[in-house]
């Protein structure tokens, strides 16, 4: 009895933790979602669902909307496919591959903020070194002036910051893919695409699978590079759903419309990760 | 960096605190308090924005630390944080700051609550403990920015207001003025006094090397990137659109708070600004404040309106390649300007320029959360003495701007062209600088701050729409459309009537 009585007292600070940092503030996030908010005035009256539907009806949202989904979209695709990529490379036995391989991972342990100052320096238009470089082919990119070449820029630092990520991952599990399965695929003689496809891929989609999902997660609640490289800017061309939501909550003290978006984001992700797990659960069904 | 450039660094900055005025009038009241050691074992707790206009906390800090006895710790955070960082400490009451090195268009969230979050500061005035500045030094249209209700809560600092600087020597060119009469029919104005000369000089002068350098050169630099005060620029630009002797309003219309930000008046400024945009870098719309003054400073724009920052900023030779060809003037007003409220253009016999004091006007309010009031105050006053203010003024690099009746020459002021010169001015630079300034600031028409609660979010709502219309993302009409919803909905959330009260006390509506 004494055994059962201890396991809870060693759980008790972690359940506390949670609860007091994740618990209490989801529920009263969701709480003031109904309610106005007013700077200097605290919690106003309640409005029931009217927070979700002024966000509904407002073009703002949509648009952080539609650049969260345009970044998700693109980004994560990308980084799956090079970090597959460039496993599939690394897991043979190459010269210098450690070394490259060091090399290769280290974006991951930077943080988005310092990737998007950095951002600010290599894509400078007039006097970055990306566009010096383009001057030699006679070219030159509005990269930060212009929406498009923008939102071109963070996808191009991002992929660059998480496709180790994928890299990592995908090569452990490549890694770990039995030889005498090669070994009897090379005996039926099958190309190397037969044997990706057939082999490699089936065996490691479990992995696969997690660090996308991982990645999908976190590609939703981008903020830092994006804040740090553009703001938001030019206009609102690249305001994606978190830099909204951090403006609207922690900028204007809108909390009631800033619960509500996040509530918004935490279904969003909750329907996709549901929907990923449904598929996944028929695959391997 | 060798260490001999580290050392040499070190002992540069040291110098140059040294060389700031530590000597001022004193009170005997005051000496008498410095020599009880008042504040030993007190710290002063000061948030600012990290930005230029932080430097002289440290500087002035360490004087202040050895004179009185207590400590400073200046607190730095980016611009962009900056807003949200002070009124989370205050409603919350962590209180971890005493002060704050506000910005004026804050001041209406500080007064949101039932009780203020900041206090008065005149009891302090009149106490002749503490470091004595002048009221009467500081002009009408800052002093508004300092007070709320008649009451003082700000310690005069910095003095925003935003002048058009201009390179004096390519305009006067002879050479360039024949073609530019040759193209436009009328001789070059210098300055010009209108925006229709500003954008035909701006037009005949970009694009093309006119100082020889071997580089292309513009006709203007602005930074225009979001979240970084561009919207400043449109305010400072428009008000001589809308702003009359027949109107004084350009935010809300004081009968009923409607928006007048997208008048005819307000589109016709924004149109105009969009072709501006055309007459330097398109690189500009992701520019900050800095790289905003750099074109100009490297010589490479004839044109450029901004703070006071930048006409200091020219003399130092380790930034400038202008120093002793600045030219200042107010901005450029016009002869045909829309009524908003009437919905009429009307011409006028004369131009119509309009003053302004946009910006920040970055300056120190105590927050009531304090727990060294006293100490706070004299750090702050310390800041404001004469000498001290003075020393801030005539340096580009500390981000503060001149506003007080001794940094102006005479007829308007008690300074003189040699004070600047021993500061390191060009003699030439200094009264197009400082008569520019006064001017501005003493014009009796004004364009009205906008400080209500809200300021932070209505700001931004312009910010967000001149963005977007200098980028093309949106027409000018659809921009200002967007930016009339905005208000609309900011003034709705945060209670329609209670803004319209606050908004006539703030420009001294009686109906």
């Amino acid at each position: 009895m004494r055994k059962g009585y201890m396991k809870f007292v060693f759980l008790l600070p972690a359940v506390v933790w949670v609860l007091i940092f994740t618990i209490y503030p989801l529920i009263d996030s969701l709480r003031l979602s109904f309610f106005t908010y007013r700077l200097g005035m605290g919690v106003g009256e309640f409005v029931g669902f009217q927070n979700f539907i002024d966000l509904f009806k407002s073009p703002d949202y949509w648009n952080a909307f539609r650049v969260m989904l345009i970044y998700v979209c693109v980004a994560v695709p990308v980084e799956m496919a090079l970090g597959l990529g460039f496993a599939w490379v690394f897991a043979r036995e190459l010269k210098g591959k450690a070394v490259f391989r060091t090399i290769f991972t280290s974006p991951l342990f930077t943080t988005g903020v310092a990737v998007g100052y950095l951002g600010v320096t290599m894509f400078h238009e007039t006097g970055g070194p990306i566009n010096y470089f383009l001057s030699f082919f006679g070219t030159q990119v509005p990269w930060l002036s212009t929406g498009f070449w923008a939102t071109v820029a963070i996808l191009l630092l991002d992929i660059w910051r998480w496709t180790p990520f994928a890299f990592i991952i995908l090569l452990a599990a490549i890694q770990s893919v039995p030889e005498e399965m090669y070994e009897a695929a090379s005996l039926d003689t099958a190309s190397e695409f037969q044997i990706f496809r057939y082999i490699t891929f089936p065996s490691i989609l479990p992995a696969f699978t997690i660090a996308l999902l991982l990645r999908l997660i976190e590609a939703f609640k981008q903020f830092g590079l994006v804040f740090s490289l553009t703001e938001g800017g030019p206009g609102r061309t690249t305001e994606i759903y978190c830099v909204l939501n951090y403006r609207t909550s922690i900028k204007y003290f809108d909390f009631g419309h800033g619960s509500a978006m996040a509530f918004l984001l935490l279904l969003i992700v909750m329907i996709v990760v549901v929907q990923f797990f449904g598929r996944m659960r028929k695959i391997y069904e | 960096m060798s260490w001999k450039k580290v050392v040499g660094l070190i002992v540069a900055f040291s110098l140059l605190g040294l060389t700031c005025v530590s000597a001022y009038e004193m009170t005997p009241e005051r000496k008498a308090w410095l020599a009880t050691n008042p504040y030993k074992g007190v710290t002063v707790r000061i948030l600012t924005l990290k930005a230029t206009v932080s430097q002289p906390l440290f500087i002035l800090g360490r004087k202040w630390e050895k004179e009185t006895g207590g400590k400073v710790e200046v607190v730095e955070v980016p611009l962009a944080a900056f807003h949200q960082k002070i009124f989370t400490d205050l409603i919350t009451g962590m209180g971890e700051y005493d002060a704050f090195l506000t910005a004026s268009w804050y001041y209406g969230d500080y007064f949101s609550a039932v009780e203020p979050y900041i206090i008065p500061i005149e009891k302090f005035m009149k106490d002749p403990r503490f470091p004595q500045w002048d009221p009467d030094t500081v002009l009408p249209a800052i002093k508004k920015l300092l007070t709320w209700g008649g009451k003082w809560y700000g310690i005069p600092n910095d003095n925003d207001g935003q002048v058009l600087y201009y390179r004096e020597d390519i305009l006067t060119n002879p050479e360039y003025r024949k073609r530019f009469k040759a193209e436009f029919g009328y001789d070059l104005p210098v300055p010009p006094k209108t925006t229709d000369q500003f954008l035909d000089i701006a037009k005949f002068f970009n694009g093309w090397d006119w100082d020889k350098d071997g580089k292309v050169d513009y006709g203007l630099s602005m930074h225009l990137k979001v979240g970084e005060q561009a919207m400043f620029h449109y305010a400072s630009w428009a008000a001589c659109y809308v702003i009359s002797p027949d109107n004084p309003y350009f935010w809300f219309n004081p009968e009923n708070m409607e928006p007048l930000i997208n008048s005819e008046g307000h589109l016709k400024a924004m149109e105009d600004m969009v072709e501006m945009v055309n007459y330097g870098p398109r690189a500009m719309l992701a520019w900050t404040l800095g790289e905003g003054w750099d074109l100009f400073l490297k010589g490479d724009a004839i044109f450029c309106f901004t703070w006071g920052d930048l006409g200091a900023l020219a003399q130092d030779p380790k930034e400038s390649r202008v120093k002793g060809k600045v030219g200042a003037t107010p901005m450029p007003g016009r002869y045909e300007v829309y009524n908003p409220i009437k919905k009429v253009w009307k011409k006028y016999d004369k131009v119509i320029q309009v003053g302004n004091t946009t910006g920040g006007s970055w300056h120190p309010v105590i927050s009531r959360y304090s727990k060294h009031p006293e100490a706070t105050y004299d750090y702050c006053a310390f800041m404001a003495v004469k000498e001290n203010a003075f020393w801030n003024f005539t340096r580009g690099w500390t981000g503060v701007d001149p506003g007080r009746t001794f940094a102006f020459l005479p007829p308007y002021g008690t300074a003189s062209i040699e004070d600047y010169v021993e500061q390191g001015w060009d003699p030439h630079d200094v009264k197009p600088y400082t008569d520019a300034y006064y001017i501005d600031f003493t014009n009796p028409l004004q364009i009205l701050y906008l400080r209500i609660p809200g300021g932070e979010e209505y700001w931004r709502a312009l910010d967000f729409a001149l963005g977007k219309a200098a980028s093309g993302e949106l027409s000018p009409e659809e921009a200002l459309d967007e930016c009339y919803k905005d208000f609309v909905r900011i003034t709705n959330r945060l209670g329609k009537e209670r803004q319209l009260k606050l908004f006539r006390e703030s420009v001294g509506y009686k109906g």
